[in-house]
């Protein structure tokens, strides 16, 4: 699904990394999906590297306290909590651990399952306690 | 651990550790510990800020101490809502269950928020 451009996107477009481009090379990189057992490939549009699965949102708890750093004992399945709003728009995917309970947010990459998406941000509405609470709340 | 740390700790008024009131570092307002529904409370019912006193990956106490602010509201499997916070000085995350009492309005605005501003038309769903 074609992605709304954003004022800042030239600003944070994906760096450039050789190694993942290189013919036949990247294939070492790809990784199974934990959630739905999809290949996916490392390389993503949008990021500098892909920490989730396109096509289920499913992830693996592999970083410890910096992104990216892999320096996690846990290796379990991390998946999507919810959404959160940068402020400059950019949608980040909340991820949880099954195993451990650790959160991290994560950018959403262009070709990440759309529907997916749209049912995690539609889920705290979908609550009918909750929304009727709030409209009784209301002046 | 700083001084300025201790100045600022949740000071405890009942006799079990952690259970007593404590300032908001956002609006102010002195909150219970104890929520309306008896459970432990994190962060402020009204403007739904905490603060970072906890630290979420080595567990134990953090020595941050810096304002934690709402990003996310999230159901968990067990159809509870939990809240999420980030750290504005280290970017940590925390998840502490909604209150009963807490601000339903702000709660709302914040379960919308991504709706408002999707990154592609939502138009093309069109039944969801
Ligand atoms: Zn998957
Ligand atoms: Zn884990
Ligand atoms: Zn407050
Ligand atoms: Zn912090």
């Amino acid at each position: 699904m074609p992605r709304r451009t954003r004022r800042e996107q030239h600003r944070r477009n994906q760096r450039h990394k050789d190694v993942l481009h290189t013919a036949g090379r990247h294939r070492a990189h790809d990784f199974r999906c934990v959630g739905c057992r999809l290949d996916v490939s490392l390389v993503a549009p949008g990021t500098a590297h892909r920490n989730h699965c396109p096509n289920c949102l499913t992830s693996l708890h592999v970083d410890h306290r910096i992104p990216g750093d892999r320096a996690a004992g846990c290796g379990g399945r991390m998946e999507p909590l919810g959404l959160t709003v940068r402020t400059d728009g950019e949608w980040m995917l909340i991820h949880q651990c099954l195993t451990c309970a650790r959160l991290s947010a994560n950018r959403i990459a262009g070709d990440d399952n759309a529907l997916a998406l749209v049912r995690l941000a539609l889920r705290p509405l979908q609550d009918r306690r909750v929304a009727s609470s709030a409209l009784l709340s209301m002046p | 651990m700083s001084s300025d740390h201790l100045a600022h700790q949740h000071h405890t008024t009942g006799a079990a550790f952690g259970i007593g009131t404590f300032t908001c570092v956002r609006c102010g307002l002195t909150v219970s510990a104890k929520s309306a529904d008896g459970t432990r409370r994190n962060h402020c019912p009204s403007c739904l800020h905490s603060r970072h006193v906890l630290d979420q990956i080595e567990g134990g106490p953090s020595e941050c101490g810096a304002r934690m602010s709402p990003i996310a509201i999230a159901v968990l499997r067990t159809g509870d809502w939990t809240l999420v916070h980030r750290c504005v000085r280290c970017g940590e995350l925390s998840s502490d269950p909604v209150c009963g009492d807490d601000n339903q309005l702000m709660l709302m605005r914040m379960a919308v928020r991504p709706l408002a501003d999707p990154p592609f038309p939502l138009e093309a769903f069109g039944s969801l």
